[in-house]
């Protein structure tokens, strides 16, 4: 037995350890959020603010106008998520459970594609959104962070829709239920947790994103969050106290939803190899 | 069902009730991703084989001159190699770390599920903000790395990380293997407490080492995770733009671009469109065969 409690403490260790070195920007970003500007820069740094204070993370909703980025983001995030489940519902559907010539083709393509870079298409679909006069505007960006999420759904909401029994959809067309009501009344409620899931997996993808917002996105009401704080980086007046209070709020909405899908993300992401 | 498929006419496959709705609830998809996706991928690849001015018009037929163009460059060769090597290192770091802390996590002890938890920060944060919170880190005169690294005497005159070739690269391949850590420790986990645990019990009877059972039931155990998340996480390291773009900007001088920056800097800020469609077109080839391995394998693993 007693190994076996060297190998505890020394995971302990180890943990500490690691976790020391991947949450430093973190616990930096902590440091730095609750020091006043006078604190922040001081040379050489020091971790432990002298005289801590919360006044960072109020005034940023003022000096940053936080609240029109976070406008933005919900409204572009929300949006995505709506268009990317009404096109995945029905395509997952289709793959899951009907026969047709060429499934297997387009279920290849669709994790084929899942993978690809929107840097590759983002000039062309530039001269798209330009065409179609779409150009700095929450709807080009709706349409983008769609596009690039369907993929990646479809094929997890394949998973889930196969999962389930297909006697108790069969049981229902037999009792009069028609394809609609079948999909609306049972797979679609049984299939919940997939949804959400997949939901939740687009929004965040939409929040998270940044090249189509720094390419389409030309006027400050309509930036995206990520792409409202990448502004204020760089420029020779950048108040860093604020901009890591800025961060700790955008992060927050993430994190807590990307707790709720992470075990059933990393399932869909490894396919039959893990389980969720 | 393939055995039953194959007596019917393939009109009949291809037209009959079922399959006319699968075509119609596959519609949208479809269609969005034509107009977004396959379009867009199809005009990159004209415009590479096109003249294009300054405002991304196509203004006459190139041929290969623009291929022959980027490929008697010596920079692009230079970014090529930057974005294999980028790759490899960085794939290589994450699979190593993220198996240190799959071991580490599969051992029993109190606080585990706490420490689960706070080693997927780094992949449950935002990218572009995460990189944000680094480029203040690695800040050369108020940045709390450096003060730190001195301070723990680990080094006495640090780097000005993002403002060195070397440095700057290093520093850079940092955040983007930081990011990709927790999803390669969950993924390991997941398949390290899929092993059953009679075969660790009967290794203890045989009074194996640590370092056998890991080499003999740990790794044989895992491969086809270690295999399919070792793809995935090409295709993602290949694919980083924000982290670079965000740190450096490739710069100073190019040192740390790879091809997924230097296509969107050759389009959008030096306005060379038919190169960056030419750089897009090579990008995208290798993109799609590390794309199709993926699929192979994650096809084969649904099936077993």
């Amino acid at each position: 037995m007693k190994w076996k409690n060297r190998g505890k403490v020394l995971a302990v260790v180890l943990a500490v350890a690691l976790l020391a070195v991947l949450l430093f920007p973190f616990f930096a970003m902590v440091s730095t959020m609750l020091k006043s500007a006078k604190e922040v820069y001081t040379s050489p740094p020091y971790w432990i603010p002298k005289h801590p204070l919360l006044s960072n993370l109020w005034s940023v909703w003022r000096e940053y106008e936080l609240a029109v980025y976070f406008r933005s983001s919900v409204i572009i995030a929300l949006g995505a998520m709506a268009l990317n489940t009404l096109i995945t519902v029905p395509a997952a559907y289709a793959v899951a459970r009907l026969r047709f010539a060429g499934r297997k083709a387009v279920l290849y393509l669709f994790l084929v594609i899942e993978m690809f870079s929107p840097v590759i298409v983002v000039i062309a679909l530039f001269k798209i959104v330009a065409g179609l006069g779409l150009l700095d505007t929450y709807v080009s960006l709706i349409i983008a962070n769609a596009v690039f999420t369907i993929a990646f759904t479809i094929w997890m909401m394949n998973g889930y829709f196969k999962s389930i029994p297909i006697e108790i959809e069969e049981a229902a067309l037999i009792d009069g239920c028609t394809r609609a009501q079948t999909i609306t009344r049972i797979m679609i409620p049984i299939a919940v947790p997939g949804l959400v899931t997949a939901m939740i997996y687009s929004f965040i993808y939409a929040w998270n994103e940044f090249l189509f917002g720094l390419t389409f996105i030309q006027s400050k009401p309509r930036m995206p969050l990520v792409i409202g704080l990448y502004q204020f980086v760089g420029r020779w007046t950048t108040q860093w106290e604020l901009l890591n209070a800025a961060a700790f709020w955008a992060l927050i909405p993430v994190l807590v939803l990307f707790y709720l899908i992470e075990r059933r993300l990393v399932a869909g992401l490894a396919g039959g190899a893990v389980k969720a | 069902m393939s055995d039953r498929t194959l007596h019917i006419p393939l009109q009949q496959r291809l037209w009959n009730p079922e399959a006319r709705l699968a075509y119609l609830l596959l519609t949208p998809a479809v269609v969005v991703l034509g107009v977004f996706m396959f379009y867009p991928i199809f005009y990159v690849f004209l415009m590479a084989f096109s003249k294009a001015n300054r405002i991304s018009q196509i203004t006459g037929f190139a041929g290969l001159a623009n291929f022959r163009d980027l490929f008697g460059h010596r920079q692009f060769w230079v970014i090529t190699v930057r974005s294999l090597m980028w790759t490899a290192l960085a794939v290589a770091a994450k699979t190593l770390l993220g198996m240190l802390i799959a071991v580490v996590l599969n051992v029993t002890f109190p606080g585990r599920k706490a420490a689960r938890m706070l080693f997927i920060v780094p992949w449950a944060s935002a990218v572009p903000i995460s990189s944000i919170l680094w480029r203040w880190v690695y800040h050369p005169n108020y940045g709390l790395l450096n003060y730190t690294l001195t301070a723990l005497r680990i080094t006495s005159s640090p780097p000005i990380w993002l403002g060195d070739p070397v440095a700057g690269f290093a520093a850079c391949i940092w955040v983007d293997i930081w990011i990709g850590i927790p999803f390669m420790a969950l993924v390991f986990l997941a398949g390290m407490q899929a092993i059953s645990e009679d075969l660790y019990e009967s290794a203890y009877l045989d009074g194996v080492n640590w370092w056998q059972k890991f080499t003999y039931i740990t790794l044989p155990g895992i491969r086809h995770i270690l295999l399919i998340a070792t793809l995935l996480s090409c295709l993602w390291t290949f694919n980083d733009f924000n982290v670079i773009y965000i740190l450096t900007r490739g710069g100073p001088a190019e040192t740390t671009d790879i091809l997924i920056t230097s296509i969107y800097k050759t389009g959008f800020e030096y306005r060379l469109f038919s190169q960056a469609s030419g750089m897009a077109v090579v990008t995208f080839i290798i993109l799609s065969v590390l794309s199709v391995i993926y699929a192979q394998v994650y096809f084969r693993q649904e099936k077993s």
